[in-house]
């Protein structure tokens, strides 16, 4: 590795965990980083952690973060020699790499061309099914209106995807052929909305899956390392909330399989940087390639946690041309990480997205925790994007040590103003099922459903604190009892003879 | 003393066995113990209405003095009596579809219309039965928290 900073000053094309994330490894690498927010993250963490933050648009994504003329004038004119896309916007956008490289900046991640012909999923499955890679059975041509599918052929049920797709979005299940028109409709708005393409395409659904990936780094040397497996089966709406690494299904031999296949997908490609392989696993432990990623994950903290790699500094190491150390080889996970993903959102009403104010964020901290976070105690909750607030990771020698690790973590885990997934997710890791490692995607929809009622201590708990809270409440937010400051012994009294046994 | 009662859901609640103990009561930060364990919890709120975050789940807890709890009541009398059921938005966003008209008749968890918020198309389902009366938004309206939707009679 050579010595000095890869660039001087990187710009951040994203916002949230993943844009402090970044910003974080430029401190580390000691290059500036330039953060870009919209009208509604002026106050956003990501703002104030970077070194200066320019202001490129109105809340809507496609007046900001997915502005591909705004985001690059900004970089142009901070002066940045790299732009780092983060996730999601504009991460997988062949047009936005070549802007960037067009305005004489490097773009952290793979050539545009790979990123074009990989972000075409339909373009993807024909190269990688030439490559002799098992594909999920489908369609390979766009689904249009007069194209019928023949069951026959396909058998019902299928699941839509958006050929510019990933990441979940625009995808739908379709259990038989009367279903197709409606949900085809959704799909294909969910599509353009989040992808600006409504090209959708079908697969057999295949029930009951884990889904697993294979974590690719190569340099522009041509050295390419599989930095083993996450395993990315809890899912609701076909997005993940919970990763983890070694995968409980997965033997010496499917990972040496999977890498085999991850290489070959990649090399139907000109690639290097990060970039992840997703496949099914059916419950013969057979495989199917899904979608190459050519981007960084939410879940990379996971891969580096069980390989000690900074997977985000080395991107930019090898976007400033740098080589991969010689001896870094495919590596087995080390030791177990589990990732949980904590969102602005309601497991007891289907994890419907809430909006509002994070008014408490305490996180754990301690042994084996690490934590990734873009809010903070105060941080209002823009609407307009994805409502991820935080990652929580651990690491631990094995999988029973880290999901106790995770149980502790999760404990310590407070967050208010909003309704988030944490109890959801406390309720995960005493779930015999996950426990046990054998567990499928449909794990939420099968054994969380709507989710359990409140158990009697926990609603003894509420009932005690909020007793105490108005008991206790302090003259300014007392409401219709001001009490004067310092004289009020019969609060005393109530919480002693009421609340304290 | 106080006659302060809580209830969750409209159900009288007994806090008895577990002591509070401010970590910072500004912050409604309270560490909650029995003889064998002990927890931190969250509460927010004011006057009579209050969240506790307990394990994550938040818990709307109404705490009301006899003579409040009576106010209250005498309230939702005069308001309620199987009438006419606001149906609010829970979140802001934008309203894709509309899958009822006025007269339509819906059975509870029946979808209504959908409003597109977080990159997601969220459905909002009828909260009991009902037949559909005024449909106050047209798809592509936007509409904020609580904005009314359509009415259920």
């Amino acid at each position: 590795m050579t010595a000095g900073r890869p660039f001087r000053r990187l710009l951040v094309a994203n916002r949230g965990e993943i844009a402090v994330r970044i910003i974080r490894a430029c401190r580390e690498l000691g290059i500036e980083s330039i953060a870009v927010h919209s009208e509604a993250d002026v106050d956003a963490l990501h703002v104030r952690l970077a070194d200066r933050s320019v202001l490129i648009g109105a809340a809507s994504p496609a007046a900001s973060y997915l502005s591909i003329d705004r985001i690059v004038a900004a970089a142009r004119e901070a002066g940045a020699d790299a732009v780092h896309p983060g996730y999601g916007f504009l991460s997988e956008n062949a047009a936005f790499a070549r802007a960037v490289e067009a305005a004489g900046i490097v773009f952290v991640g793979p050539p545009p061309a790979a990123i074009e012909a990989l972000g075409d999923k339909l373009a993807a499955r024909r190269a990688v099914a030439g490559a002799g890679v098992p594909l999920v059975p489908g369609l390979t041509v766009p689904l249009d209106d007069d194209v019928a599918i023949d069951p026959a052929q396909l058998g019902f049920p299928i699941m839509l995807k958006a050929a510019a797709g990933g990441g979940g979005r625009g995808m739908r299940r379709v259990n038989e052929a009367g279903e197709l028109a409606a949900a085809l409709a959704v799909a294909r708005r969910e599509a353009q909305t989040a992808f600006g393409d409504a090209t959708v395409y079908a697969e057999r659904l295949i029930s009951p899956a884990r889904h697993v990936e294979i974590q690719l780094l190569g340099d522009q040397h041509g050295h390419l390392v599989c930095l083993g497996e996450r395993d990315c089966s809890v899912q609701r709406r076909n997005q993940k909330l919970v990763e983890e690494s070694p995968s409980p299904a997965v033997t010496p031999q499917l990972r040496a399989a999977m890498f085999d296949c991850a290489r070959r997908v990649a090399g139907t490609v000109a690639f290097h940087s990060a970039a992840t392989v997703e496949f099914l696993l059916d419950v013969a432990g057979d495989h199917y390639f899904l979608e190459m990623n050519t981007r960084l994950q939410v879940e990379h903290g996971v891969t580096e946690l069980v390989t000690g790699l900074d997977l985000v500094a080395w991107q930019i190491r090898i976007a400033a041309g740098e080589p991969l150390p010689d001896d870094l080889t495919d590596r087995t996970p080390s030791g177990h990480a589990i990732e949980v993903r904590l969102y602005a959102e309601d497991p007891w009403d289907g994890f419907r997205p809430v909006a509002g104010n994070v008014s408490a964020f305490r996180m754990p901290d301690g042994p084996g925790v690490r934590v990734d976070a873009g809010v903070e105690a105060g941080t209002r909750l823009p609407v307009d994007y994805d409502p991820l607030l935080a990652k929580l990771l651990v690491h631990a020698a094995d999988r029973p040590a880290a999901i106790a690790r995770l149980r502790r973590a999760l404990d310590e885990t407070l967050i208010g103003g909003v309704q988030t997934d944490a109890g959801f997710l406390r309720w995960l890791v005493d779930d015999d099922a996950f426990a046990s490692g054998d567990y499928d995607t449909g794990l939420i929809a099968e054994r969380w459903r709507d989710g359990p009622a409140a158990d009697p201590a926990q609603l003894a708990i509420a009932g005690a604190v909020a007793l105490a809270a108005r008991i206790d409440a302090p003259a300014s937010v007392a409401g219709a009892a001001p009490i004067a400051a310092g004289v009020r012994p019969w609060t005393d009294a109530a919480r002693r003879e009421g609340l304290s046994r | 003393m106080s006659d302060l009662e809580a209830r969750i859901g409209g159900e009288l609640v007994a806090p008895d066995g577990w002591r509070v103990d401010w970590v910072d009561r500004t912050a409604g930060l309270a560490r909650v113990s029995d003889v064998t364990t002990s927890r931190l919890v969250l509460v927010e709120g004011s006057g009579t209405s209050w969240v506790v975050t307990v394990a994550g789940r938040r818990i709307a807890v109404i705490v009301e003095s006899w003579r409040e709890r009576t106010l209250a009541a005498a309230d939702v009398t005069a308001s309620a009596g199987g009438g006419p059921l606001d149906v609010k938005a829970s979140l802001p966003g934008l309203v894709v579809s509309i899958a009822v008209a006025t007269g339509s008749t819906v059975t509870a968890g029946e979808a209504l219309l959908t409003i597109e918020a977080m990159k997601m198309q969220n459905e909002v389902r009828a909260p009991r039965d009902g037949i559909v009366g005024e449909v106050v938004v047209a798809a592509g309206s936007a509409v904020a928290t609580g904005q009314l939707l359509l009415r259920l009679d």
